[in-house]
């Protein structure tokens, strides 16, 4: 494991009861890299990063985190002790599909809670670093709100914030935008970007392949029970070597291609389904999105 | 330990036949007591959801008043009270008159909960197609609003089955007292309570089951 | 007339028994109820079991039953507890059979997102139940227990049976002495109704709070 990996797979299977959901999966995310992780549904894209902080486990081969090391449950090692998997945790940042914001808390408070609880924090520390979170991500003047009173593309920028205040050294994203409505995936996004461009390392699961070219240095196709596709952003979502990645990438540009949103916009100008081509990534309404939300 | 166990098995049949018949006055009293609170808990809601004021705040008084009290004060107050009155009720009468009104007022609610739970759509699609007040109620919401109604229905029929024990205290001979009366002349009471408890969750369980047959049959039916 | 006043009085004194009675056995059940529903939920396998073959007992038994069960089972055993300590004991694992499932209804209640959010934290099991899990099940499990408080009151009727000074105590010697039953359960009834409104009242107030503090 060379020094800059943050996170290797070697060999992941993962079952549901006698289902395989992917096998021999193999994977080394290195210091300050966006991988993508896409991949037609049902494929267990979600999953594989769940299992990378252990919200799911899995079977056969090892996931290494930093100085962590967690083993398939078939792999005959002991089960990682409790606070192991909690110092596991604490590495790692994760954003929800669901948001899943502490709907009895206020925005500060949900981004506070972590770091006072886990790491001991006093609150004047903690508060501030959240009131510098929320300014960076837009939202310092909702601090005192509580989540059901926020969009649900502030919901999740707050998730975002909430997992930044650990100061993780990877953050997951589970689908972070595919509950929202299309007007308010470009915030997201944007503060996803933000991330990016600030080196953090990030794991990203999603529908947005234009924005998962965009960011992406590493594109990885989930599909069949395992690694279709791996390789660089552009190369794997412009020209695609195996069938398997090819087909899914047509599906789901064809698809796509119907709607109105601004990323089907986007790609039904920038993507030649008959050729399976992209042109010029960079696209208007993202920057337009950037100025607005991340003053 | 064999010994022990023969000796409580034939205590047991001996004192079998007697508490079978206490409990066919039990399962009177329970299915009495059910019928009562049913109709009258149906004409509480017809209240409730009624658009007149009055009988709206008729029907609020009523449950949360009855609620209030416990049965047992319910049933002395019929069994004791109303004879006073000059209106003597037998034991099964005054059981069937307390469980009656207080599990009305616990229905009600729930019948009520019920039809509301029913969209408002479904409400609409009917006088939308032309259904008069009552067939659109008949045909349309209360078909579905059964579903919404009977799990928490099947709980209070459990609580009726074993609030209708509180019988023992005015001498009514069900499964309860004669578990009581056995207790008393056996010196044994815990092998005749524990029979007793056994009869009681045979009997829960038994109708516990029909109903939720009945629910998956009509669940299943509607796909 | 003085009859009624009389009893009426000594129905009061039986009101703080009562109510001495409810209070003990619901702080009791609800700590109890609390723990069992961990068990229950998170325990090993056999604890689970077990957990649940006591609730499903306590919830399929009439009440009146089950104190005889206590009360004079125990006496068969050559165990000869106070009766006043009987009701206590009695209504205490009533009250925690009825209160597990309260809790685990409220727990299980709470979305898993809420659960992985934690995890996905670092927070500890404790933290995490008493921080995210506890103070939102709280708020849905409120009306539950107001109700819970309200049948433990109405459970300690029974307890005159076994010669415990009561409400119902009073009410049965006073109807026995003065032939006035209507207006001895009649002011019986009054008291329930008052305590266990004020209850309900208190309980709604509780539940308004909670509500515009989340």
């Amino acid at each position: 494991m060379s020094s800059d990996v943050v996170v290797e797979l070697d060999g992941v299977r993962k079952c549901f009861g006698p289902r395989v959901i992917f096998d021999d999966v193999s994977l080394s995310v290195h210091r300050s890299e966006v991988v993508a992780v896409i991949g037609p549904s049902g494929a267990g894209k979600s999953t594989l990063i769940r299992c990378i902080n252990q919200l799911n486990t899995f079977e056969k081969g090892v996931i290494r985190v930093l100085g962590h090391e967690v083993y398939g449950t078939e792999e005959g090692r002991p089960p990682l002790r409790r606070d192991d998997l909690r110092r596991l945790r604490t590495e790692i940042g994760m954003v929800f599909q669901t948001f899943n914001l502490f709907p009895h808390l206020s925005v500060m408070k949900n981004v506070m809670l972590a770091p006072q609880r886990v790491k001991g924090r006093s609150e004047a520390e903690a508060a501030a670093q959240a009131q510098e979170l929320l300014e960076m991500i837009g939202l310092s003047h909702r601090k005192d709100a509580y989540p059901r009173q926020l969009s649900g593309g502030e919901q999740q920028r707050v998730a975002i914030c909430r997992a930044l205040a650990m100061e993780p050294e990877v953050m997951l994203f589970d689908e972070p935008t595919s509950m929202l409505d299309p007007e308010l995936v470009g915030e997201v996004l944007a503060a996803i970007r933000r991330l990016a461009v600030d080196g953090m390392t990030m794991i990203l699961v999603t529908h947005e392949m234009m924005f998962a070219k965009e960011i992406a240095d590493t594109v990885v196709v989930v599909a069949d029970g395992g690694i279709a596709e791996m390789g660089p952003a552009k190369e794997v979502l412009s020209t695609p070597k195996t069938e398997r990645a090819r087909s899914f990438l047509e599906r789901v540009l064809l698809h796509t291609g119907g709607d109105t949103g601004p990323q089907a916009a986007a790609s039904e100008g920038g993507f030649d389904a008959a050729s399976g081509g992209f042109d010029d990534p960079t696209l208007s309404w993202s920057r337009e999105v950037d100025e607005k939300g991340l003053r | 330990m064999t010994v022990q166990l023969a000796s409580i098995l034939g205590l047991w049949g001996s004192y079998l036949p007697s508490f079978m018949r206490g409990l066919v006055i039990t399962m009177e009293i329970t299915g009495l007591g059910l019928a009562v609170a049913v109709v009258l808990g149906a004409i509480l809601a017809g209240f409730k959801l009624s658009k007149f004021k009055a009988l709206r705040v008729i029907a609020t008084v009523y449950v949360d008043i009855i609620r209030s009290i416990p049965v047992l004060v319910l049933l002395f107050l019929a069994y004791y009270g109303l004879g006073q009155l000059g209106l003597t009720l037998s034991g099964i009468a005054s059981a069937t008159a307390a469980l009656g009104a207080f599990y009305a007022a616990l229905l009600c609610e729930i019948f009520r909960g019920g039809v509301q739970g029913v969209e408002r759509g479904q409400r609409e699609a009917a006088d939308a197609l032309g259904l008069g007040r009552v067939s659109g109620f008949v045909r349309v919401i209360l078909p579905q609003a059964v579903l919404r109604i009977l799990p928490p229905s099947t709980n209070q029929l459990s609580n009726i089955i074993k609030d209708s024990s509180l019988v023992v205290t005015i001498g009514v001979a069900d499964l309860m007292a004669r578990s009581y009366e056995a207790s008393a002349t056996t010196f044994e009471p815990m092998d005749m309570f524990v029979l007793a408890g056994l009869i009681y969750m045979a009997l829960y369980l038994v109708i516990a089951r029909a109903i939720g047959r009945w629910e998956l049959n009509v669940q299943r039916r509607r796909g | 007339m003085s009859a009624i006043t009389l009893y009426t009085g000594a129905m009061l004194q039986g009101a703080v028994i009562t109510l001495e009675l409810t209070a003990g056995a619901t702080v009791v059940s609800l700590i109890a109820g609390a723990a069992g529903a961990v068990g229950r939920l998170y325990g090993p396998r056999t604890l689970k079991a077990f957990i649940f073959g006591y609730v499903e007992t306590i919830r399929g038994l009439p009440a009146i039953l089950q104190l005889f069960i206590l009360y004079f089972g125990l006496t068969q055993f050559g165990i000869d507890v106070p009766a006043y300590w009987a009701a206590f004991i009695w209504l205490c694992l009533y009250g925690t059979g009825y209160a597990i499932e309260i809790f685990r209804a409220g727990l299980q209640g709470i979305p898993e997102g809420q659960h992985e959010a934690t995890a996905a934290l670092g927070l500890t099991r404790f933290e995490a139940m008493r921080r995210v899990i506890i103070p939102q099940a709280w708020v849905a499990m409120l009306p539950a227990l107001t109700n819970f408080v309200v049948l433990e009151l109405k459970n300690t009727t029974l307890v005159y049976f076994i010669g415990v000074q009561d409400i119902m105590f009073h009410a049965r010697l006073g109807v026995s002495n003065s032939g006035q039953p209507l207006a001895i359960y009649g002011i019986a009834a009054l008291i329930y109704i008052v305590l266990n409104g004020t209850i309900s009242r208190v309980g709604g107030i509780l539940e308004k709070r909670a509500a515009i503090a989340s």
